[in-house]
């Protein structure tokens, strides 16, 4: 499904002389749009080539010492007992453990870019599951046409909620839907007027819950003309979305979002979003098409788009539970989920209706603090069991790294760090653990706990 | 003794000397530490269930008091005298202190029109200064005064500290708010990493920015570490969880955390029955609390920087019940300390027999001490937030820089 004739800011990569096909860049793929992977998964899709490990990025796979056989029915299950419980802590915990096991892990990358899209706070909603069906939503529709997607969620009684729908009445207006909608969701700051919004939020007059459902209430809808970035009709809701779907800022901030998601610091060029942008309203804002455009990309595979931005607390805790094979006995996944909190990131809780800031956003002291004391509790083994006394010789010998204090350093290096950096990795082992090249149990943990707190294990 | 600044730590710190990267980084930070002109603090300490005003400000001399409160009088002789004609609860000396000394603002009959007696319903409403429960769940007086600040680098715009859910009065459209719970979430426990964070020079741009970022997190850890420490030798803060939680906002503002809001709460002030005990308990931690909040700071030459206020979303009705306690009422009030308060009583004091159908009569809008915060502390129009024009109430000395 190659578009060669398009426009060249996307050209598909090939590995070549300048950009061969190499485990940093097999390493980039993963932790772009997975949450990284095992040493055995890597050198797997080192070997295929990158034809195989793009497709099997792009469809999913079962990866069997991560996979549970019945993923889908138990993640249910699991979702089910939170829900039921109706404790938030334990909705978190359901999503990490999506997140961990998933044959899919782009699909929860998704997941997790629709949630900041359309940041939605169960601090307000106080409704874990109206939380999980809005989650659920993002994750069924994260590939499919932007437009389906919008239309559902704005219609879902979780964001309903959020943004007050029901107080916008007849002759009794309440703009946050509305504005949210237009600056947020679809067209952006400076693309819509104040008296956009005014009119906008006079069609979506109506839309309300009731019995946690969706509603059109006849009787609170403004139903009287209305003129909506010059077009004047009398718009209900729906021909509000029509009409926002077809605006270019639309496309071009959907556009910008896929490249947030893929791409790097200082790289998400204007042209480039452009280029996207038109390919999408080619195609009814097909979000799947615009993501695979990317990820198959020259531009996603060069080496400057490699480690050029700070990972999520989401993906580096994920990622590092994932690359370093955290699976007998499994982590806490409610633990897991409190440190996201502690690192900035609660999931369904947002801190505001701009989602997370994202980026650099991400660091300061107490999200370092947490990130540190993660990779300090990760390297002791105190995520799996309170007696914490991880051996990670067993790690080693599986994946051959043999019992040499710098050879599992390079091991770490290649599955925990963005890009290759054997200088760095000598500098960290040596002043670690000086001259001392055995990897004993109290070794092992040191070099754990340095590496995957480092600066550059903050990098994906 | 060298106030335990940031930059000072920085000084002296060795791994200057290691590390090329850092310097620039920190003549960066020294700049930006000295151009702060507006790095004032506001602290809230919110009084949740509706504190008795008349048992904490005693208007002693009013025949109503006697009339109106026979097993919940305070007898005049225990009472902390203020003036002629109020006094504080005997739980409340050391406040009582800070007044004499002219370091405390004590402001009377502080309510709205149309009082709410529902917890919810009024917290919300003081909360937010808007009066349409569609307005109550969503951005509050705070958030709406951080979006117009610039954003503090690094740290939320304003942070509950203590346990609990965040108040709605913090969140804001584009704010920041957050929570702290413990010093030790401030406690650096990967010494490997640490041992190994200053780099050699090597890094990438962005590695470089997360690396010095690494470093200053490290000298605020150890800043912070440093005042608690210095802070248990002296001991200065009762055991009890509101003083606790003051002591923990002194270390962070002194530890320089950019934060510009923090939010405390002390709960159970909704006594319904057999007040006596409990308030006066309440009241006993509360002035102990506030009285070394505002001592530390003064130590830490802090207090021109950071001005306290505390609240509660009712006051009680003046009738006493037959559970020998109080049901919800309207009026209270409120307390104002730190930079900038002109000491003394504000407002009027209420009248215990000139009563609106049981109840206090309101003699000042809160809005008022919102407007006065807004403007005077913060430098900021207080119209948009308060969706009004409030006059500021005269109890702050005006903008300085």
């Amino acid at each position: 499904m190659r578009d060669d004739s398009l426009a060249t800011a996307w050209a598909p990569y090939e590995p070549t002389g300048s950009a061969p096909w190499t485990l940093a860049r097999v390493a980039h793929l993963h932790r772009r749009a997975g949450f990284a992977a095992a040493w055995h998964v890597l050198q797997r899709d080192l070997r295929d080539g990158p034809d195989a490990a793009i497709a099997r990025i792009l469809g999913g796979e079962v990866i069997a010492e991560t996979t549970p056989r019945d993923f889908e029915s138990l993640a249910r299950t699991i979702g089910d007992a939170a829900v039921g419980s109706d404790n938030p802590a334990r909705l978190k915990a359901w999503w990490v453990y999506r997140m961990l096991a998933t044959p899919d892990p782009l699909g929860e990358r998704l997941t997790l870019m629709w949630h900041n899209h359309f940041a939605t706070s169960n601090r307000k909603v106080q409704n874990p599951a109206l939380m999980y069906a809005q989650n659920e939503l993002f994750r069924r529709r994260a590939r499919g046409s932007f437009s389906d997607l919008l239309l559902s969620v704005v219609k879902h009684p979780a964001m309903l909620l959020w943004l007050d729908a029901e107080s916008n009445r007849k002759g009794h207006p309440n703009e946050n839907l509305a504005r949210e909608l237009m600056e947020l969701f679809t067209l952006g700051v400076g693309h819509y007027t104040e008296d956009d919004v005014k009119e906008a939020a006079r069609a979506l007059t109506g839309w309300t819950v009731k019995n946690r459902e969706f509603r059109e209430a006849a009787a609170y809808h403004d139903d009287a003309e209305k003129t909506i970035l010059g077009q004047r009709g009398s718009w209900r809701g729906d021909d509000l979305v029509a009409i926002l779907m077809d605006e270019p800022a639309t496309a071009m901030r959907l556009a910008r979002r896929v490249c947030e998601l893929l791409m790097g610091e200082g790289l998400i060029e204007d042209h480039a979003i452009a280029e996207l942008a038109d390919g999408l309203r080619q195609r009814k804002l097909d979000v799947g098409w615009a993501v695979e455009k990317v990820l198959r990309s020259a531009a996603f595979f060069a080496d400057r788009n490699i480690g050029n931005r700070v990972q999520a607390p989401a993906e580096y805790i994920v990622g590092a539970v994932r690359a370093l094979e955290i699976v007998e006995p499994p982590p806490s996944t409610m633990g897991l989920a409190e440190w996201m909190g502690a690192m900035g990131q609660d999931l369904f809780e947002p801190p505001n209706v701009f989602g997370w800031a994202g980026g650099r956003s991400w660091i300061n002291s107490r999200s370092l603090i947490a990130r540190g004391n993660f990779a300090q509790r990760l390297a002791d083994g105190s995520l799996q069991s309170a007696a914490g006394r991880a051996d990670w010789r067993v790690l080693a010998e599986r994946r051959g790294c043999g019992n040499d204090a710098h050879d599992f350093g390079r091991f770490l290096g290649q599955t925990v760090w963005a890009g290759q950096s054997d200088e760095e990795v000598t500098r960290v082992k040596q002043t670690v653990l000086g001259e001392d090249t055995t990897l004993s149990p109290d070794n092992a943990r040191r070099l754990v706990a340095a590496m995957l707190g480092s600066p550059r294990a903050q990098l994906g | 003794m060298a106030k335990l600044s940031r930059r000072n730590l920085l000084k002296r710190s060795s791994l200057i000397a290691l590390a090329p990267t850092v310097p620039g980084f920190l003549t960066r930070l020294a700049r930006a530490v000295e151009a702060k002109a507006d790095d004032r603090v506001l602290v809230v300490v919110q009084l949740d269930g509706g504190n008795d005003g008349i048992n904490t400000v005693v208007p002693y001399r009013d025949e109503g008091y006697s009339k109106h409160r026979q097993r919940l009088r305070l007898p005049t002789e225990r009472l902390c005298k203020l003036d002629e004609d109020v006094a504080l609860h005997p739980s409340m000396q050391s406040v009582a202190d800070l007044f004499h000394k002219q370091r405390l603002a004590i402001v009377q009959g502080v309510g709205y029109p149309n009082p709410n007696r529902s917890h919810d319903v009024s917290m919300a409403i003081w909360h937010t200064a808007r009066f349409d429960r569609a307005e109550h769940k969503s951005i509050g007086w705070l958030g709406r005064a951080l979006d117009q600040l610039p954003s503090p680098l690094g740290a939320p715009g304003a942070m509950l500290v203590g346990g609990g859910v965040l108040p709605t009065a913090v969140l804001g459209r584009r704010a920041v708010a957050g929570n702290f719970s413990r010093l030790d979430e401030l406690a650096v426990q990967n010494v490997s990493a640490r041992s190994a964070a200053t780099g050699d020079g090597s890094d990438g741009e962005l590695e470089a920015f997360v690396r010095r970022a690494t470093l200053d997190t490290y000298t605020t850890a150890d800043a912070v570490a440093a005042a608690t420490a210095r802070e248990r030798g002296k001991a200065t803060y009762p055991a009890n969880p509101l003083a606790q939680y003051l002591s923990m906002v002194a270390r962070l503002i002194e530890a320089e955390l950019p934060t510009r809001v923090y939010y405390v709460v002390q709960s159970g002030y909704d006594t319904h029955a057999t007040q006596i005990d409990t308030h006066a308990r309440l009241l006993s931690e509360l002035s102990g609390a506030l009285a070394a909040f505002v001592n530390d700071l003064a130590d830490a030459k802090l207090a021109e920087r950071v001005l306290v206020m505390t609240f509660s979303e009712f006051g009680r009705r003046v009738e006493e019940n037959a559970s020998a306690g109080t049901d919800h009422g309207t009026v209270g009030p409120m307390f104002l300390a730190g930079g900038g308060v002109r000491g003394g009583m504000f407002g009027e004091t209420p009248r215990l027999l000139d009563l609106d159908a049981g109840d206090l009569k309101m003699s000042l809008d809160f809005r008022r001490v919102y407007a006065a915060v807004l403007r005077d502390w913060l430098n900021l129009n207080p119209e948009s937030v308060l969706a009004g024009n409030f006059e500021p109430l005269n109890v702050l000395s005006g903008a300085q820089s």
